[in-house]
């Protein structure tokens, strides 16, 4: 059986730092119900029937908390959950939501706060890519009847995808240019803002970059490590009511797995009185 | 250090010469040696279903058909398909049988890929029941535990000799290249210095 105190004790560690972290960031903490009731724009989750409608179990946040909140102009908010996807196998995720600021100022914020949190729990080796959405859908302009293909490339990293689309071989040039750029300056003010405003060599600019939910609208990031084969989390621009949003979230069960060497140095061992 | 995971069977030799085609030799594994070294390269041997789970959990690159991919639901990137182990994932009846598809509901269908055969009668309407094997599906017709078979055809001599027909290709098959999500990223240079070697030879006809 699974040792449900020793995750928990790391769990425990990673939840205090980040609510700290969120906090002093100015974000609220939001305790979203297990059940919420299923429409289509809710992602993830595993769904059940109650007298005679439809839940989702634990579904994504993101879209839980965007089919929940009424309208609002400006909104900060953190979650600490666990989320289901289709299995009752649960991942427990971190994450923040930043909707109705300036989309640049959001995006850096986001970013920076990603990176206080990591160190806060003390990982100071990862990496941070960003993409954009927009950027390859300026790129495709009159091929978009080929965009499910074009994202398929990306998503696969295969670019024979792109070549046996009947594309002209200058865009397929450019396409490819995209495809394998990874850098820290690209012709894009916003993203060039964000980079240059967030300022730490973790950041990269990488065109490659592409996030499984449907949701992002424009920038996108991953956040991951160079010791371990599975993102540690990510995030990017959505749109709530006309208004510009940024989230992110944390795998936490993939971020306690690099942890086991700060929680031994970072918990005190105060075992109590013992009175004879 | 890049690390490569090779399925062990038949794709195993195709994919060591294909590997020494872009300059990295790895010695014919001895014995039960599963895993080899060359300087900075490292190969592990795994079972063909393995591999794509090696590389969603760390390993660089691998090597696996296609069929295991579409059946694994594979998290990674696939950056290029590899003109080798080509073969076809076929839906087989017996020889004396003749049945159309769409009035297959409710057979039992004995296969290694349950997921891919559920997903290719659902696409026709149909529900099934699927029985998983590990090996040798061509026997269940037989033994009267299966209708029909979902499996790879080569020649497709294995069928005939037990007396089954092909009756529709579901996908064709070759090697595909796997790379894990993370290792593109952080091995970025290096890996795309292979992929791009690779996409050479290939190209010239490999």
């Amino acid at each position: 059986m699974k040792d449900i105190f020793s995750t928990s004790r790391k769990l425990s560690f990673v939840a205090s730092h980040l609510r700290r972290v969120f906090e002093l960031w100015g974000y609220q903490e939001v305790f979203l119900p297990a059940l919420t009731r299923y429409r289509e724009n809710i992602r993830k989750g595993i769904k059940i029937v109650h007298s005679n409608d439809i839940y989702a179990v634990n579904p994504d946040p993101t879209s839980q908390i965007l089919e929940s909140v009424r309208d609002t102009k400006r909104l900060k908010l953190y979650y600490i959950k666990e989320v289901l996807n289709g299995s009752p196998r649960g991942i427990w995720q971190a994450g923040i939501e930043f909707i109705g600021g300036k989309e640049m100022c959001m995006g850096t914020e986001i970013i920076l706060v990603a990176i206080a949190s990591l160190e806060a729990i003390g990982i100071r080796d990862f990496r941070i890519d960003i993409g954009s959405k927009e950027i390859w859908n300026r790129t495709i302009g009159k091929y978009s009847s080929y965009k499910k293909e074009i994202f398929r490339a990306l998503i696969l990293r295969n670019f024979e995808i792109i070549e046996s689309l009947p594309i002209d071989d200058k865009k397929k040039k450019e396409m490819w240019n995209l495809f394998n750029f990874r850098g820290r300056k690209f012709r894009d003010p916003k993203l060039n803002g964000i980079v240059e405003m967030v300022k730490d060599d973790r950041v990269f600019i990488d065109l490659g970059t592409v996030r499984p939910l449907p949701y992002y609208t424009d920038i996108i990031f991953e956040i991951y490590s160079p010791y371990i084969g599975t993102p540690i989390g990510g995030g990017g621009e959505y749109e709530f009511n006309g208004k510009s949003a940024f989230g992110f979230a944390f795998n936490l069960n993939v971020l306690i797995s690099l942890l086991d060497d700060v929680v031994e140095k970072g918990v005190r061992n105060i075992s109590g009185v013992n009175v004879v | 250090m890049i690390s490569f995971v090779l399925p062990k069977g038949r794709l195993l030799d195709k994919s060591l010469k294909f590997l020494r085609e872009i300059g990295i030799s790895f010695e014919h594994p001895k014995n039960r040696e599963l895993i080899i070294k060359n300087g900075s390269y490292e190969l592990l041997l795994a079972k063909a279903f393995d591999v794509p789970v090696y590389v969603e959990h760390g390993m660089d690159m691998g090597i696996v058909g296609r069929d295991v991919i579409e059946e694994h639901n594979f998290e990674g990137t696939i950056p290029l398909k590899l003109p080798f182990g080509k073969c076809r994932l076929s839906l087989a009846i017996p020889r004396e049988k003749d049945v159309e598809i769409d009035k297959m509901e409710g057979y039992r269908i004995a296969t290694k890929y349950p997921r891919i055969t559920e997903r290719f009668f659902e696409s026709h309407g149909i529900e099934v029941e699927t029985i998983k094997l590990h090996g040798s599906i061509e026997l269940a017709p037989k033994v009267g535990i299966a209708d029909a078979i979902v499996d790879i055809v080569d020649t497709g001599k294995t069928l005939r000799e037990n007396g089954l027909k092909e009756i529709e290709k579901i996908m064709d098959i070759s090697a595909v290249l796997l790379v894990n999500r993370i290792s593109q990223k952080v091995k970025f240079e290096k890996l795309n210095v292979l992929i791009f070697r690779m996409r050479e030879v290939i190209k010239n006809g490999y």
